[in-house]
């Protein structure tokens, strides 16, 4: 089990990273439309959602390149977990307040919140804290691992 | 290098990135978003734009618009439509199906309304930005869409 995990773990990264990646996607190419599902959620003030469509696909891009490849995974990793516990809450209070909203989450076209995105989102959490506490680091670039030097 | 500074590291890269890429776009967006012009009178409605818009229309106005004929368009899922629809809205899921279902019955230029189940459904204005970015020009978005219509007791039309 010991030596099988931190292949496992390997696995999970470039999934997770892959997942990232796909979702970042459509995002960057049309940032108005992201703006605009983000504003469906009602919870952003200012119109500050803009700034977020601009700069959060590139978070999510570069995160996900960091855990395919092996780049500061500790820190996407962290950044990882933080954002899907906020899109955790950001659905839940949608649902919560009745909004009948498209997820705007980049992976499946026309996809609406509702529990199944929030199960979805707490497999990847969990995926995210395995490899945030993960015991040996395999195949990673920087800061380097002993097994990729 | 610390966890603090790999962090650090993905968000001030994320933000260079993102701006600067938004800067040299041909279609960058504004850093704040700004709020949908509303419009409060028919003749402004009807009037020829110079350029496309995307406008906001409260209930008063919806009622208005539908009284002088205008073209209302349901953006909600078609089993939504089972319950009941504004008389005369025209549905399709299929974008490019829609567009020439406008397109037959009013041309790119006239107005039309489009509206959904409520004030924060938001595919009403997911719908506007997709038809504008077909070619029509002139689009109204019904913010309270079919709560409002409905609960308001007006005429409705169901598919018996």
């Amino acid at each position: 089990m010991n030596k099988i995990y931190p292949w496992l773990i390997l696995v999970i990264r470039i999934i997770l990273g892959a997942i990232f990646l796909i979702a970042s996607y459509d995002k960057i190419l049309d940032p108005g439309q992201f703006a605009r599902s983000i504003d469906n959620y009602h919870i952003i003030p200012f119109g500050l959602e803009n700034s977020i469509a601009i700069i959060l696909p590139w978070l999510e891009l570069l995160i996900g390149l960091g855990l395919i490849i092996g780049v500061m995974v500790d820190g996407a990793s962290g950044i990882t977990g933080s954002l899907l516990i906020l899109f955790i809450v950001l659905i839940l209070q949608a649902i919560l307040r009745g909004f009948n909203i498209e997820c705007g989450c980049g992976l499946k076209e026309g996809e609406m919140v509702g529990w199944s995105k929030i199960l979805e989102n707490f497999v990847f959490l969990l995926a995210t804290w395995m490899i945030y506490n993960r015991p040996i680091k395999l195949f990673e670039l920087f800061p380097k691992s002993p097994l990729s030097e | 290098m610390s966890k603090k500074s790999q962090f650090l590291a993905f968000i001030i890269s994320s933000i260079l990135i993102g701006v600067l890429y938004n800067t040299f776009r041909d279609d960058g967006i504004t850093l704040i978003a700004q709020p949908i012009e509303t419009i409060t009178s028919v003749d402004e409605a009807i009037s020829i734009l110079t350029e496309p818009k995307i406008r906001e229309i409260n209930l008063k106005m919806a009622i208005q618009l539908f009284e002088s004929g205008v073209l209302f368009v349901d953006a909600r899922a078609e089993e939504y439509l089972n319950n009941g629809f504004i008389p005369g809205a025209i549905a399709n899921d299929n974008i490019d199906l829609l567009t020439e279902l406008i397109d037959t019955r009013i041309g790119y230029e006239t107005g039309f309304v489009i509206y959904c189940s409520d004030d924060d459904c938001g595919s009403s204005e997911e719908l506007a930005y997709d038809l504008q970015y077909s070619g029509f020009s002139n689009i109204f978005v019904f913010k309270g869409g079919w709560k409002s219509w409905s609960e308001a007791g007006l005429e409705i039309q169901t598919n018996e």
